[in-house]
């Protein structure tokens, strides 16, 4: 879920941009060269997965997954999203320039928080477990996502205070969904080819 | 699922003649007085450039207007919640909340500069194919494995959507409905996680056939980009339409 | 006479920018017939097959399954309850963590419970003869055990008719023997696709071949081939 060009103010784009650039410095340091091809296929296949919609109630969702993304790509996420979104301005012509920065920063930093933080239970061999690991990386990770587009629209001005409430409240059954595909996902990946999520990329 | 082609990159316009460095450091140009200006005048302004660049750029309307509506529902989002809480003058109440002017006065320009920043977008960037576009990157300084991810990441997702639709072909045929339901979400992620475990085949398969052809980590851009006086004349207009907008801004 | 299963009239159908494969197809199933389909390579037999199943739209004709005309996505999405489609590569059709649980998915989207589409599943595994594949994976299986397997998954939907498109590719000459058993002892409706002549006359009564897009009765016509191969004096069987 990112934010449109033309709406944040200068010290948002600014603080958002510095973060990104720093992430992304991180993730391309950590990369070899030769995990390129490889972090790329399965860059393509999470955007391509973002573009399923999914039902939820009267309406769809597309699914995010960064939880997921964190888990596999680790600190890989903040290059591999920040060229999801270029892409995703090429091909569909969504967000921009400017904001590129706080809409890598709210997707990737929650995917490689939440990885860290739940990595041990997703890799663990009791399938109870990693479905828990699983559902509390992959709605943690949506959930702090909304938290941060949330604080940039508040951070741009008192305006915004309504739309970011607005977000973050439709954002809680979303957090629900991509938690329970992430831990199925887990459960599934587990069982088929656990070197997925135990093969660290970064 | 959306089509994953580029045909607004396929036009033979005054804008596509260009060098691809020279639109995105144009767009960068533009970009920056689009997104901070906070009046009317100069976002004005800025959309009427940058509608004048879509002109020239001549993009598929049936394609452009599709975009162009959904890029607005984010708008609409925005008037309806913004004028909600902007303190100023009510225009008329919903419950605690009032709708004030000055809100949406804010809503409008928030309009205008969206959409200059989408026709910028569209006629800028768009306008670039992926495989340029990572080597045009990286001619600007961008870092090189970074120009690498993108284009490879472009390479396969074609591949990677045909994947996915035969998997949800299958699943279509023994009769799955995607539905709000455990057994949906269930069946989703089963096919999400056979895409990632294609795709991780497929990336070993890749690296062994790249490492049989001597690839030692390096990558190499072979579009020879040349830049001409149609692409400086280009980025000192970007330029002129940049202070143009700050003059405007200072002004109002 | 009982109402077909599958009646095709006037198919026209094709991909974007090129011209129809199938130019006016007619085409009819009726309950426990057994139609074989030939053609060579691009004739348009996978996309007749596709057009059936509604995973397609046709540019002309119109449909009709188990006597209802189909008019759209939702129609498809009730016939297919009932017809059991195999794809050409199981690969393409398996994607459960388990044999059991890719067994029990289409019965789950038949409406049944969670227990009464896992009791399926086993007993559809026990007369296939592969109960103890039930844990495994099937992403690591054999090219044949894949193959029995999806042919599990589309059984456990106790369809009326099966709709095979190539059902020998890849398979070795014991996997293919086991299929024409199993499929001879089974009292569906068939209609198999494929480009092995003797294949489809070995499970089917009725040869049909798909020339120009459309349908046209094969004459049976059988004939002895005479071939050469190494090693002739080993000990040996072909497989007719």
């Amino acid at each position: 879920m990112h934010i449109s060009e033309g709406v944040l103010s200068a010290p948002v784009l600014l603080g958002g941009a510095v973060a990104a650039a720093a992430g992304v410095a991180v993730g391309l340091r950590r990369l070899n060269h030769d995990r390129i091809p490889q972090t790329a296929i399965l860059s393509s296949a999470f955007f391509v997965a973002s573009l399923i919609h999914v039902p939820v109630g009267f309406t769809s969702a597309h699914l995010i997954l960064n939880g997921l993304l964190g888990a596999i790509l680790g600190w890989a996420a903040f290059p591999a999203i920040l060229v999801a979104l270029l892409l995703q301005a090429v091909l569909f012509q969504f967000g921009g320039l400017t904001v590129l920065g706080v809409n890598t920063v709210t997707m990737a930093l929650p995917a490689v928080l939440c990885a860290g933080l739940f990595r041990p239970l997703l890799l663990s061999q009791n399938t109870r477990r990693a479905a828990l690991g699983g559902f509390l990386c992959g709605s943690l990770a949506v959930f702090l996502s909304g938290i941060l587009v949330a604080l940039a629209l508040i951070g741009t001005g008192e305006a915004f205070q309504t739309a970011a409430v607005a977000i973050f409240l439709a954002n809680l059954p979303i957090t629900v969904i991509e938690g329970v595909v992430t831990a199925a996902a887990v459960v599934f990946l587990g069982h088929v080819k656990p070197e997925i999520l135990s093969s660290a990329l970064t | 699922m959306p089509g994953l082609d580029t045909p607004l990159s396929r036009g033979d316009s005054l804008v596509h003649r260009l060098d691809p460095r020279a639109r995105l450091l144009g767009f960068l140009v533009f970009s920056l007085p689009v997104a901070l200006v906070q009046s009317q005048a100069p976002a004005l302004l800025g959309l009427a450039l940058a509608a004048l660049l879509l002109l020239l750029s001549r993009p598929a309307p049936g394609l452009f207007l599709r975009r162009l509506a959904a890029v607005n529902l984010f708008t609409a989002f925005l008037w309806v919640f913004v004028p909600l809480s902007a303190p100023g003058q009510a225009l008329f109440h919903l419950g605690p909340l009032a709708y004030t002017r000055e809100g949406a006065a804010l809503a409008l320009l928030l309009t205008l500069k969206i959409n200059a920043a989408f026709l910028a977008v569209t006629a800028l960037v768009a306008s670039i194919a992926p495989p340029e576009l990572g080597c045009a990157l990286q001619a600007l300084g961008l870092p090189e494995k970074l120009c690498h991810l993108l284009l490879m990441t472009h390479r396969y997702l074609f591949v990677i959507q045909r994947e996915y639709q035969r998997l949800f072909t299958a699943a279509r045929a023994r009769g799955f409905v995607p539905r709000t339901s455990g057994h949906t979400y269930r069946t989703f992620a089963w096919l999400l996680g056979m895409l990632l475990v294609k795709s991780w085949d497929r990336a070993e398969r890749v690296h062994q056939a790249m490492l049989c052809r001597g690839f030692t980590g390096r990558f190499y851009c072979l579009t020879d980009l040349r830049c001409r006086a149609a692409d400086v004349l280009f980025v000192a207009a970007s330029l002129a339409s940049a202070a143009a907008m700050v003059l405007a801004e200072r002004l109002a | 006479m009982s109402a077909p299963l599958i009646e095709v009239q006037g198919l026209v159908c094709g991909y974007p920018g090129r011209e129809p494969v199938l130019q006016g197809l007619d085409l009819t199933l009726l309950p426990g017939q057994k139609a074989g389909l030939v053609g060579p390579n691009g004739s348009g037999k996978t996309t007749l097959l596709f057009a059936i199943m509604g995973l397609l739209t046709p540019r002309a004709g119109e449909i009709r399954l188990f006597g209802k005309p189909m008019q759209g996505p939702a129609d498809f999405a009730q016939a297919r309850l009932g017809l059991g489609f195999l794809f050409q590569h199981a690969d393409d059709q398996l994607f459960s963590p388990t044999v059991l649980d890719d067994v029990a998915f289409g019965p789950l989207n038949q409406g049944l419970s969670r227990q009464e589409a896992r009791k399926r599943a086993e007993e559809t595994l026990d007369m296939l003869g592969l109960r103890d594949l039930a844990q495994r994976t099937p992403y690591r299986l054999s090219g044949g055990e894949q193959k029995l397997v999806a042919l599990a998954t589309i059984l456990a939907m106790r369809p009326q008719a099966l709709i095979l498109d190539e059902p020998t590719t890849g398979l070795d000459v014991e996997t293919k023997a086991r299929i024409v058993t199993l499929l001879n002892g089974l009292d569906l409706a068939v209609l198999a696709v494929s480009h092995e002549p003797d294949f489809l006359g070995r499970i089917t009564t009725s040869l049909f071949s798909l020339r120009q897009g459309r349908l046209h009765e094969s004459r049976a016509a059988a004939h002895a081939h005479l071939h050469v191969h190494a090693e002739g004096d080993l000990p040996h069987s072909h497989d007719d």
